[in-house]
């Protein structure tokens, strides 16, 4: 029977649960060993992307981008981290902030397949779409 | 006039300062897999089934829907250009079931799946959405068929009637009338309290033009929506088409009016959404068609219906269409849509190229419902006709062996013979009811009979003349609906007057 990348990855974090450093070098041999055995080398970067989610799903870790049109201050990137930690109980939350100037204004804070718009153009894209309806 | 712009000024300003946007908060997705029309896709973890979907790629934004919720992936058909659409791009849900625009804005226009037009004619200004799929109408809503859906066909008509309601398939080899029959049925509808929409499922769009042109001249399109699927649209639009027109119908039918519907035709549908289906990976069965074959026109006749009063009293007709290969009946998908429908109109091609048209095989097509929705005098001389017409098929095949007939076979044949001739009747020409009801009356009562076969023709236009010169009966048969004993003898005058005038009778 075929393993698909998905089931390698959730065995690996299940593997890799509540053993410390050195015992998990000896787990991650084993697991390379089988991915040889099994000649599925190729599904590698795959099991390596499907395990950051994992883990980072489980460990309650949360990925978030947040763009702006400048960069925002402290205080406020430090509000939307406290607001994504209440909202999603997440323990530990990195936020990746990027500066795109075509926002204009305001704000877009994407996590875990969920988007918060607020920037000014896409407001200004609903208004230009109910102006031309 | 400059009251007026400074007025138009602030409205916009005021437009304007209202506006308010709400920052809310929406799931997305990437772009894992595009192909034929097909996209796979991660994330979207509240995606819902039949969800419109949009695609943020680098030439504006392109619709989906959702029709495969899995695991880990999202499966969607795309309604654009899906060409557009790359690896890695964002979609974004946007929690509205698919919908089409309805309304009187419809009529008259041909719009395609997604109630676009189509027509050159401009924007369709319509303020309101059905979804487009939607549960059918329950018992309780129900009430039974009992007003006719005059088709203006005479075979039709007298013997397998539809009414306001009922489903019925119209069946047969390619090239042998389909889509006249409905075209006909449409222009018929002139004057009759009925919308029409025909959907066109992978025809050619030169043939929906020569429709569209046809019942332009015929004054139909003024209560006749078309939706259009043309050949060269994607699969995933041929889907939707039948849906779409369906939700169309489902307006007129909520304000209470009565809907005739035409799918045109099923067999392509099924097609496309075997397409989808393989596309999709879902697992092939009989004909490589998927296990949901049959709910995806069982869900779509099933809309389809006559409302009881409480309900407005609507109705939606269905005239579904199936193309056979070779007259082949047994196939997968003619047997799932006649076994779904209230009756069939089978066309045969042994008829058709004897000259018999519409080719209507008498004794295969059938109406479950349809009897109870004839008009009183149609009832009176259709029983005695189908009767006439049954006994001349038996006859016939038996007579082909001897010439020794007895008196009485004789004149069945003979009168048989001429029942077929009056089945005969051109393309876009519909008759009314009550002529329908003259012609039928004649034969029967034997008043036909010294008619030469080679002349009913003749002798029917004439008919038709004299009653129109003498508006008399016909408005009182349409009027009436029935034939009684003072109508009647009104009836026989006409005829006799008619047939002095003859030259051509046998003595």
């Amino acid at each position: 029977m075929k393993i698909s990348a998905r089931q390698y990855a959730e065995s690996l974090y299940q593997a890799a649960q509540g053993h410390s450093k050195i015992e998990l070098s000896g787990i991650l041999k084993k697991f390379a060993f089988i991915i040889g055995h099994n000649r599925d080398q190729a599904k590698l970067g795959e099991i390596i992307r499907i395990f950051q989610t994992i883990w980072s799903k489980e460990e309650g870790e949360i990925f978030a981008l947040l763009q702006s049109a400048r960069p925002l201050e402290r205080s406020s990137s430090q509000y939307l981290v406290e607001y994504l930690k209440e909202k999603t109980a997440a323990k530990k939350i990195s936020l990746l902030e990027k500066i795109d100037q075509s926002l204009i204004g305001g704000f877009i804070l994407k996590y875990n397949n969920r988007i918060i718009d607020g920037s000014v153009a896409s407001s200004l894209d609903a208004l230009k779409n109910k102006i031309s309806n | 006039m400059s009251t007026t712009k400074d007025f138009i000024v602030e409205q916009l300003k005021k437009e304007i300062a209202d506006f308010k946007t709400e920052t809310s908060e929406k799931s997305i997705g990437q772009v894992l897999k595009v192909s034929d029309g097909i996209a796979l896709i991660s994330g979207l973890d509240e995606a819902m089934m039949s969800e419109i979907l949009m695609f943020k790629t680098d030439r504006g934004e392109v619709a989906g829907v959702a029709l495969n919720l899995e695991e880990n992936q999202v499966g969607a058909i795309i309604l654009g250009d899906y060409t557009a659409i790359k690896e890695g791009d964002e979609v974004l849900a946007t929690k509205r079931i698919l919908e089409v625009p309805v309304g009187e804005e419809m009529i008259g226009r041909v719009v395609n799946p997604l109630g676009e037009p189509l027509d050159g004619k401009g924007k369709i200004a319509s303020s309101k959405f059905y979804p487009v799929e939607k549960i059918a109408p329950g018992v309780i809503t129900r009430a039974s068929v009992k007003e006719p859906v005059q088709t203006g066909i005479k075979a039709i008509d007298a013997m397998i009637p539809i009414g306001r309601g009922q489903r019925e398939l119209i069946i047969g080899d390619r090239q042998l009338g389909k889509t006249a029959i409905a075209i006909d049925t449409i222009i018929n509808q002139k004057g009759q309290n009925m919308k029409c929409i025909y959907v066109a499922i992978g025809q050619k769009e030169s043939k929906v033009a020569n429709i569209v042109a046809k019942l332009t001249e015929a004054g139909a399109m003024e209560y006749t929506t078309i939706v259009l699927a043309g050949a060269s649209t994607s699969a995933s639009l041929l889907y939707i088409a039948p849906y779409a027109g369906c939700a169309m119908a489902e307006y007129f039918l909520d304000k209470g009016e009565d809907v005739l519907i035409i799918y045109d035709d099923l067999s392509k549908h099924a097609v496309s959404y075997r397409e989808i289906s393989l596309l999709l990976r879902r697992p092939p069965g009989r004909e490589a068609y998927p296990g949901d074959v049959f709910y995806l026109h069982s869900r779509l006749l099933e809309r389809a219906c006559k409302l009881n009063k409480d309900y407005g009293g609507g109705s939606i007709t269905a005239l579904p269409i199936i193309e056979t290969q070779a007259g082949d009946l047994s196939a997968y998908i003619p047997t799932n849509v006649i076994s779904i429908t209230d009756g069939q109109i089978f066309l045969e091609p042994d008829l058709f190229y004897k000259g018999n048209r519409p080719a209507v095989n008498a004794g295969l097509s059938v109406s479950r419902v349809g009897s109870a929705a004839q008009i009183k005098a149609m009832k009176k001389v259709a029983g005695q006709m189908r009767l006439e017409a049954a006994q001349y098929r038996e006859l016939a095949s038996f007579a082909q062996f001897g010439s020794d007939l007895d008196e009485d076979t004789k004149k069945k044949l003979e009168r048989g013979k001429r029942l077929y001739e009056i089945f005969k009747q051109d393309q876009y020409q519909p008759l009314s009811a009550a002529k329908q009801v003259l012609i039928y009356y004649t034969l029967i009562n034997g008043l036909m009979d010294d008619v030469p076969v080679e002349q009913v023709h003749n002798f029917e236009v004439g008919l038709y003349k004299q009653a129109d010169a003498n508006q008399e009966v016909i408005k009182l048969i349409a009027e009436k609906k029935e034939l009684s004993a003072e109508i009647e003898a009104k009836v026989k005058q006409l005829i006799s007057d008619y047939k002095i005038s003859l030259d051509y009778l046998l003595k």
